[in-house]
């Protein structure tokens, strides 16, 4: 009657699988974050489950949990560094194409 | 009653997240990231974290999509314009290949992995949930208190380094004792 553990972590990889094909294939800059975002989800949802794996009712074993949290701070903080990369690439480029970007190409 | 829920939830994660990588504008797409997000809320929710549940949404749709949203609004990008002058999309075959081959290959195997992982026993859900707020708190403070402390240099780093990445750099002045920094 609960939620089984497997299928979250068949949820977890198929939402990363989605994150990885837009990181790879988007060329807008912020639906490529938005991709890393949806990446850092799925794997919050298997530590949950692995969370869930090793507890029983009588015993909780909350590392997963606690993982899951700074997983979070770290999202935020990387989501902040990225959309002011971002900002600070439109000023210099007026456009947030990431195909227009090949000065290191040589 | 749960479990329908649950699979009804996961339904609505999967399709928004193709909406994520699909969709044309930029503005489209971090909303459906929204969406996303509000439905593994709740899927934490069914699971038995009332604390992850709420710092998701707290965190995610209320700190990090309102700062996408700000810079999607900020950079004006729902310009039909831009859009049509540069494709969103750029489909060389290499790409569509490599993105294809290294997407379906991790998620064969992270499902395959997780088909066969032994679920343990089914161990019945404690009442309240398994994150209690005392027990996280406790854990925080006692043996993850380093990571702890690095965090908050972590935050502290984070805001000034965007800070200088973001502030306008004013234009060198230059006059006739030469040139002097602004």
């Amino acid at each position: 009657m609960t939620v089984p553990d497997e299928h979250l972590l068949i949820l977890a990889a198929i939402l990363f699988a989605t994150g990885v094909a837009g990181f790879l294939l988007r060329r807008n800059a912020i639906i490529v974050l938005a991709s890393i975002e949806l990446m850092l989800n799925a794997a919050n949802l298997s530590f949950v489950a692995g969370c869930r794996m090793h507890s029983t009712s009588a015993a909780v074993n909350l590392d997963g949990a606690i993982f899951t949290i700074f997983v979070i701070l770290v999202a935020a903080a990387e989501a902040a560094v990225g959309l002011a990369l971002v900002i600070a690439l439109y000023r210099l480029k007026q456009t947030v194409h990431l195909d227009a970007l090949n000065e290191l190409e040589g | 009653m749960a479990q329908l829920l649950f699979y009804l939830l996961s339904a609505a994660a999967i399709a928004f997240g193709f909406g994520v990588v699909a969709s044309k504008s930029p503005m489209k797409s971090v909303l459906s990231l929204l969406a996303t997000f509000v439905a593994l809320a709740m899927i934490y929710l069914l699971s038995g974290f009332q604390f992850l549940a709420a710092a998701q949404l707290l965190v995610y749709a209320g700190a990090i999509l309102v700062l996408f949203l700000f810079v999607i609004m900020l950079l004006n990008m729902s310009d039909l314009e831009t859009l049509a002058e540069h494709p969103t999309v750029s489909l060389g075959h290499t790409r569509v290949a490599i993105a294809t081959v290294s997407a379906g290959v991790l998620g064969l195997i992270a499902i395959l992995g997780a088909g066969a992982v032994q679920a343990s026993e089914s161990a019945a859900m404690p009442p309240d949930g398994y994150d209690k707020i005392e027990w996280i708190a406790a854990l925080l403070f006692s043996r993850y208190m380093v990571p702890f402390q690095a965090s908050a240099i972590l935050l502290l780093a984070t805001m000034i380094g965007v800070l200088v990445l973001a502030k306008r750099r004013r234009p060198v002045q230059t006059t006739e004792l030469g040139r002097v920094d602004a």
